[in-house]
């Protein structure tokens, strides 16, 4: 009933939303053009928009660009699906063992804080030049923050629902599975969304660092090869994949969740 | 299934709290009948709560103990099952996904889980709203699905803590008509705590009256009044000025005797 003319809207509704995001992108382009043009640098250190623009065209049709996101979001998919699992399970024992989770809360906060970048010599000496180093990258540099977040979701269940499952019977895991899970689900959407982007950042910097293919291989060979103009069509490109998958993703579920949860409804 | 009897055994309860301990139920003593309806009235902060808590297993009790049908209670228990004020639904899942809760936990098979669902699903007259979601529901059709919720569960003891509080007047007296009607069918024992001494008489085959903090039984009145009875029968009528007067005299003696 009210649901077509809701879909209706829509369209125009998120083309409005659009329109702050755009004029940001125009005013900056305009100050790109400009700082360009007035030649304050040299122009080969500062490429303007259009270079920039054909850079991007040249590497995208030579396939670099699709080749290095299909590797770079194929290693992202497993270290952060492996980071969230393993990251839940610590988060859960923490909050199930409280002792445990008192005990080990402080070093996970201070490993949560730790540079992820400062873990590649010590992944390059484990586990060479090689795949499974980047994966491990990116798996200690999430793991601690999905843990902490995780954690502090699994905390802010409502006690009156534990309450009531309890007395219907439920308790220990199946407590935590079966009513502390669902109930914190708008808060763990979160948690999947902090543990993405540190696994994102960990992940982009290991590649720029020892990575052969990859988004951030792209961007340190542009620069070993002082090409300024492709470093900057992939960090746009990465730029736009991180929004993106952040707007899809995340935003949708969250919605989603907070909508069939009958959580407050902002659209 | 037959209602069980309770026995409520010179129980106590301290709580240890900022200001230090508060004393919140002493030396309650209680012997219900199988399938008896006993509604608790008392002044706020008289430990009512507490009272349910402890026969849920929900708290440990200082001192004292509780039995059904003469074994101690010990821990939760799907046997006593206690409807909330505000029925605490769980907002993940829709009226019948409520309702199966504890079927679930006790691993009930899906063929027999579903009968008994959908049975009381009808009892308390939600059918059409069996796949709504929580938030889509109103105030008194929230707490049928939590009446459902524990009914369903085939309690020996039904604990309810203030469910009609929060409602307004004419849906609340629909609901004690609602509560009655169930009562009968399911001849569960029922503890049912108010504030309200109306609701109390209406529904209690007898009426226990708390004393100011700590709690400690008053008065217990008999109440046997032809049911379903309304707050207008004069037998309730009564009920209500006695149990009146033994609150009033409790506040009064409550304000001259602070703590």
């Amino acid at each position: 009933m009210a649901a077509p003319a809701a879909d209706r809207r829509r369209p125009l509704r998120d083309f409005v939303h659009l329109i702050p995001m755009v004029l940001v992108a125009v005013g900056f382009l305009a100050i790109w053009e400009a700082v360009v043009r007035l030649q304050v640098w040299y122009s080969y250190l500062i490429p303007g928009p259009a270079q920039v623009g054909t850079a991007l065209a040249e590497l995208w049709n030579r396939g670099a660009i699709p080749q290095s996101i299909a590797a770079t979001l194929s290693r992202l998919a497993v270290g952060f699906l492996l980071s969230l699992v393993l990251g839940s399970i610590l988060a859960l024992l923490m909050v199930h063992f409280r002792t445990f989770g008192k005990g080990i809360q402080p070093y996970v906060l201070g490993l949560q804080t730790f540079p992820s970048i400062a873990w590649v010599p010590l992944s390059l000496v484990w586990f060479g030049f090689s795949e499974a180093s980047l994966l491990f990258v990116t798996i200690i540099g999430s793991l601690f923050a999905v843990t902490v977040s995780v954690a502090d979701a699994l905390r802010t269940v409502p006690p009156i629902y534990l309450k009531a499952a309890r007395n219907m019977g439920s308790d220990g895991m199946d407590l935590i599975l079966r009513v502390t899970v669902p109930a914190t689900l708008p808060h763990l959407i979160s948690s999947a969304k902090v543990g993405w982007s540190f696994a994102w950042r960990s992940l982009v910097g290991a590649e720029v660092i020892f990575a052969t293919v990859g988004l951030g291989f792209l961007v340190e060979q542009g620069s070993e090869n002082a090409n300024i103009a492709q470093v900057m069509a992939v960090m746009l490109v990465i730029l736009v994949l991180g929004v993106v998958v952040d707007r899809v993703v995340f935003s949708r579920s969250q919605e989603w969740v907070n909508r069939r949860w009958g959580l407050a409804t902002t659209r | 299934m037959k209602g069980a009897t309770l026995k409520l055994v010179s129980l106590g309860k301290t709580f240890e709290g900022k200001t230090g301990v508060v004393e919140a139920l002493r030396d309650i003593n209680l012997t219900t009948d199988e399938g008896e309806f006993i509604t608790i009235v008392g002044p706020s902060g008289c430990g009512k709560s507490t009272l349910l808590s402890l026969v849920a297993g929900l708290e440990e009790p200082t001192t004292g103990w509780v039995e059904m049908d003469g074994t101690r209670v010990e821990g939760p228990g799907a046997d006593r099952v206690v409807v909330f004020q505000e029925a605490a639904l769980f907002p993940w899942l829709d009226v019948h996904g409520n309702v199966q809760f504890g079927l679930k936990v006790a691993g009930v098979p899906r063929d027999e889980r579903e009968a008994r669902v959908a049975e009381f699903i009808k009892m308390v007259q939600l059918e059409n709203f069996a796949h709504a979601r929580i938030h889509e529901l109103s105030g008194g059709m929230k707490q049928r699905v939590g009446l459902a919720r524990a009914l369903v569960l085939r309690p020996r003891v039904l604990l309810m803590d203030e469910p009609f509080a929060a409602l307004d007047v004419q849906i609340r007296e629909e609901m004690q008509v609602v509560v009655q009607e169930l009562w009968l069918r399911n001849a569960t024992t029922t503890l049912f705590v108010t504030h309200d001494v109306r609701e109390a008489a209406v529904l209690g085959d007898r009426i226990v009256v708390l004393s100011h903090r700590p709690g400690t039984v008053s008065t217990i009145l008999m109440n046997d009044a032809p049911r379903p009875r309304t707050q207008n029968d004069p037998t309730v009528l009564e009920q209500i000025r006695r149990a009146n007067e033994i609150l009033k005299a409790e506040v009064t003696w409550a304000d001259q005797h602070p703590l």
